[in-house]
């Protein structure tokens, strides 16, 4: 056999090895419930349940921040995690949680948050527009 | 509907709208005009359709430079009808953040990219020779692509691009404000730029990165004006120089994006491997590929199909970077907010375009290229070099199958995550990678093109891996690498060896093969670099851990992350943390930028100060913005100290702006009950976090603005807090005017205290001090974290070095095209 052939079936096997270890260490979206049953490390998606109280207080714990966030089937779960509250945290819109379950809690490790930040989102501010109006 | 607005700026965006159809219409006007003085002026010395594309090219550049001309003008003098300005300026802007406020919305990251290339082009134009047709054929053929993406003009019925001219009554937000023609007078301000924009890496970041991304077009069209001339090894030669070019400047600009994420982001780190990171790196490792397998292709005839791919792929992966950073895919896995412009089609129309160039014309000409049947040596340095130049490509194959996981989800319809710790996922394998390639540049400087002497090349090559390895093993003890992960000790092992294997080739370098010292140098840098980011990465230390008071949350393990990583401190009260004792001292606001001062201090064991400085690490705010948090670090030659502030209290927050009006009657419900003492003179009072002693009574006192008569009397009671192991001295004063009694507190807000001379009580001569102390969480208090970064000047300097050996390398190759 030609080296070069050798070479290619190294190079085909690194790169079918790349794939596999990718899927192996490739966590799924789940829900709360999934999380439950599955006991590892996994995403989930979900919405900040804005009617429950946002628990942070820096001078009790500044590494302690819980929340309640249903997710994309609408249930409802506590969610802690070791950190600071991150900012403008009540405004997020969607909210991606890594973790695993302990009991019925969820316990993250990072959160991604989508912010309908002012840079990203075009929204006029409607009621500050109208409190000018009224001053004229 | 033919409402006549008022205050509307309107020329400048018509010039700037004409512009950008001007520079379309000429791109394509080029790129029409070049194709067919490729094809049926080929041969031709004089050739009107040359002629003609080369004007169509200037013009189209005139078109690029005008559209930037009017698009600044609007960002200068805050024209808000415009949805750009509005959407990434504002008035209290400084003019050099306008200049980022360009390229903070897409479209003007399209128009930079145009910039460049339309720069690029125009050089070619002067410099190509008998590559110009075909090369600035494809030139132009991306400019096109390129300004479809800011035309902004519908075409049946749906939009193509989206020009930075937009007004923002027509951009799709819907308000009823937009009915009245005097709208424009609600719109006082733009909505300003995201904070962490805010920052002057940000203004030669982004021209850098994208200096690089235009610059991969020029081998990309000399590939493939190669294959389509039919002159298949000449396109090389010129083609090095330009892709040396484009891997230093992609290089630099992506390191200087983790400069500044490094120093102002407030991640903590240089690094995240975030998809739009690794995004960026795609097109770098394939083109760093593509430029060793060149030089082998050039040097021994062998892998030619390897180097063409290589060079096309890596102008087709800069349009995938753009895709995934562009159309909004990435949503769900990165933290970078870029939003979908509708133009989701449109860029993977772009990527296909060059997708099916590349692939196309492989297959066409397959047959012709001019591929060796002949086996390469082993022991030939073009060998090994090409096998790094795949397992480089490789690395950039794993980082694209993993960041791309949304692109498959949306492909497949499946619902895949990212890995649940992508840090450490990709950390491993790349380092594996690492591995490899360092090694290779390593070694393959002790071979020779096409044959080498195998016993001395084994001999040399061990010495110097023996030696690289005892190094490696004195760094990873001393630096705790050892501890990580086996495979970060071979990176170092490999990299030291690379730094060692490459010391020597630019030692004889010196001795006089000059011109091998630009791949020396940039290998020597590579090396540095990777040495840097495995300790600075692998052995970074969370200083801000506070052993005491910690509260156990039950359940919680070491699992749950970043577990205990912030530090509470209150205002004046010093805390250990690590080896160092900080305290927050205070703040001051700058607008918009809030600092916080917080004071370090390393004491030896007896308690002496060896050390004491303060950082300043920031918070920034615009108006509604809320919190941008921005570290402030301390230098030194083998660590970084790096600090940020992760939560303050929201009040203290709020006050920015304008001082809380201080309303002094009414504050007293911010402190706890008030205690009254009876004192007199040389008396202690004690109280939770001290004490204080009345030292003596004044008399004499006196109270701003207001006139003490003849039968007043004022008489202040002075008074030294001891608080914080610092003294404070306040006086109170009582007074009596005319004869009603007044008394006047005095504030101690560094010990959270507030004093007042309530009352004199003639019978037993004793004066009444009543004391207001702020309840614990009221006094000022801030989060933050703090992390040490141990030798990353390796980082920084490694890629300073890599820089000067790419410089040096393209002298080099630019002297040979001289001489050919």
């Amino acid at each position: 056999m030609k080296k070069s052939a050798i070479f290619g079936l190294v190079v085909i096997a690194v790169a079918i090895a790349v794939i596999i270890s990718v899927y192996s260490s490739s966590s799924t979206y789940a829900t709360f419930a999934e999380a439950q049953v599955a006991g590892t490390e996994l995403h989930v998606i979900g919405h900040l349940n804005k009617k429950k109280e946002l628990v942070y207080d820096a001078t009790k714990d500044a590494n302690y921040f819980s929340f309640y966030m249903n997710d994309n089937k609408g249930e409802e779960r506590k969610v802690i995690i070791n950190s600071t509250k991150p900012e403008d945290f009540e405004r997020s819109e969607q909210l991606v949680v890594t973790g695993q379950m302990v009991g019925n809690e969820f316990h993250a490790s990072k959160i991604l948050m989508k912010c309908p930040s002012k840079y990203t989102q075009d929204k006029l501010d409607v009621t500050e527009v109208k409190a000018k109006q009224a001053s004229i | 509907m033919n409402t006549v607005f008022q205050g509307e700026h309107l020329l400048p965006g018509q010039i700037g709208q004409f512009f950008i159809v001007l520079s379309f219409g000429a791109a394509l006007l080029s790129f029409l005009s070049y194709y067919f003085a490729t094809t049926d002026d080929a041969g031709k010395l004089n050739s009107s359709w040359q002629r003609l594309g080369r004007i169509g090219f200037i013009v189209n550049s005139i078109g690029i430079l005008g559209m930037g001309i009017c698009l600044f003008y609007i960002l200068y003098n805050h024209y808000f009808e415009y949805h750009y300005a509005w959407s990434y300026t504002s008035r209290s802007l400084p003019v050099y953040y306008l200049v980022s406020g360009f390229w903070n919305g897409q479209e003007g990251g399209f128009l930079l990219f145009a910039f460049w290339q339309a720069v690029l082009g125009n050089l070619l134009i002067v410099k190509a020779k008998s590559w110009e047709r075909p090369v600035m054929t494809i030139v132009a053929l991306s400019q096109v692509i390129l300004a479809t993406m800011v035309l902004g003009i519908d075409i049946l019925g749906t939009r193509i691009g989206s020009s930075p001219f937009l007004l923002l009554r027509n951009s799709g937000i819907e308000a009823p404000i937009f009915a009245r023609p005097d709208y424009l007078s609600f719109i006082k301000d733009g909505q300003g730029m995201n904070p962490s924009l805010q920052n002057y890496w940000m203004i030669i970041h982004p021209p850098t990165l994208f200096l690089g991304f235009a610059s991969l077009v020029v081998p990309f069209a000399y590939a493939v004006a190669g294959l389509w001339q039919k002159r298949y090894k000449e396109w090389v030669q010129p083609a090095i120089s330009y892709t040396l070019f484009g891997a230093m400047i992609l290089g630099t600009g992506v390191i200087m994006g983790s400069f500044w994420a490094y120093e102002s982001l407030n991640f903590g780190g240089f690094w995240a491997w975030d998809p739009v990171e690794n995004g960026s790196i795609f097109p770098w490792l394939t083109i760093v590929a593509a430029l060793h397998v060149l030089i082998v292709f050039k040097n021994s005839g062998h892998s030619y199909f390897t180097a063409t791919f290589l060079v096309l792929i890596s102008f087709v992966l800069v349009w995938y970077t753009s895709f995934l950073s562009r159309s909004g895919i990435l949503g769900e896995s990165s933290v970078h907010a870029f939003t979908d412009l509708g133009m989701f089609w449109q860029l993977v129309i772009g990527i296909l375009i060059f997708l099916f160039i590349t692939i196309g014309i492989l297959i066409w000409r397959w047959k012709e290229l001019p591929i060796t049947k002949k086996d390469e040596e082993t022991y030939s340095r073009e060998f090994w070099m090409f096998v790094g130049s795949v397992f480089l490509a490789l690395s950039c194959f794993h980082l694209i199958v993993v960041t791309s996981v949304p692109v498959w989800n949306a492909m497949f319809g499946t619902k895949i995550a990212p890995p649940a710790d992508a840090v450490k996922h990709y950390n491993v394998i790349q380092s594996a990678f690492a591995f490899v390639v360092t090694i290779l540049t390593g070694f393959t400087q002790f071979l020779k093109y096409k044959k080498t002497d195998i016993t001395r090349f084994f001999i040399t090559t061990g010495v110097y891996f023996l030696f690289a390895i005892l190094i490696t093993a004195l760094i990873v003890a001393v630096t705790g690498v050892y501890k990580l992960n086996v495979v970060f000790v071979l990176v170092m092992c490999g990299s030291v060896y690379s730094v060692v294997a490459n010391a020597k080739v630019l030692v004889d370098a010196f001795k006089g093969k000059f011109k091998l010292a630009g791949a020396a140098v940039a290998h020597l840098g590579f090396g540095f670099l990777l040495i840097g980011a495995v300790i600075a990465a692998g052995t970074s230390k969370v200083v801000s851990k506070n052993e005491s008071g910690e509260l156990a949350v039950q359940g919680f393990d070491e699992k749950a992350g970043n577990v205990k990583e912030n530090i509470m401190i209150y205002k004046n009260v010093p805390v250990k943390m690590g080896d160092y004792t900080v305290t927050y001292l205070g703040d001051s606001i700058s607008t918009p930028e809030h600092f916080y001062k917080v004071d370090y201090k390393r004491l030896d064991a007896n308690g002496k100060v060896l050390e004491n400085f303060v950082l300043k690490p920031k918070v920034q705010a615009s108006r509604e913005a809320g919190f941008a948090s921005s570290p402030d670090t301390k230098h030194y030659l083998t660590s970084d100290l790096y600090t940020h502030i992760t939560a303050v209290p929201s009040q203290g927050f709020n006050m920015q702006g304008g001082e809380a009006a201080h309303d002094e009657g009414n504050d007293d419900k911010n402190y706890d009950e008030p205690v009254p003492h009876e004192v007199v003179v040389g008396d202690t009072i004690r109280y939770r976090d001290g004490f204080m002693i009345l030292k003596s009574i004044n008399k004499q006192a006196t109270v701003q603005n207001i006139k003490v008569g003849p039968n007043d009397i004022a008489i202040g009671a002075n008074i030294e807090v001891h608080a914080n192991n610092t003294i404070y001295n306040a006086e109170p004063v009582f007074m009596i005017k005319d004869g009603n009694a007044f008394d006047f507190s005095r504030k101690v807000d560094d010990a959270g205290l507030k004093l007042r001379f309530s009352r004199i009580n003639p019978e037993n001569k004793k004066i009444e001090i009543t004391v207001f102390q702020q309840p614990k969480n009221k006094k000022p208090w801030i989060v933050m974290r703090a992390i040490t970064f141990p030798y990353i000047n390796f980082f920084w300097s490694g890629t300073i070095i890599m820089v000067i050996g790419f410089l040096l390398s393209i002298q080099r190759r630019n002297k040979e095209l001289k001489t050919v």
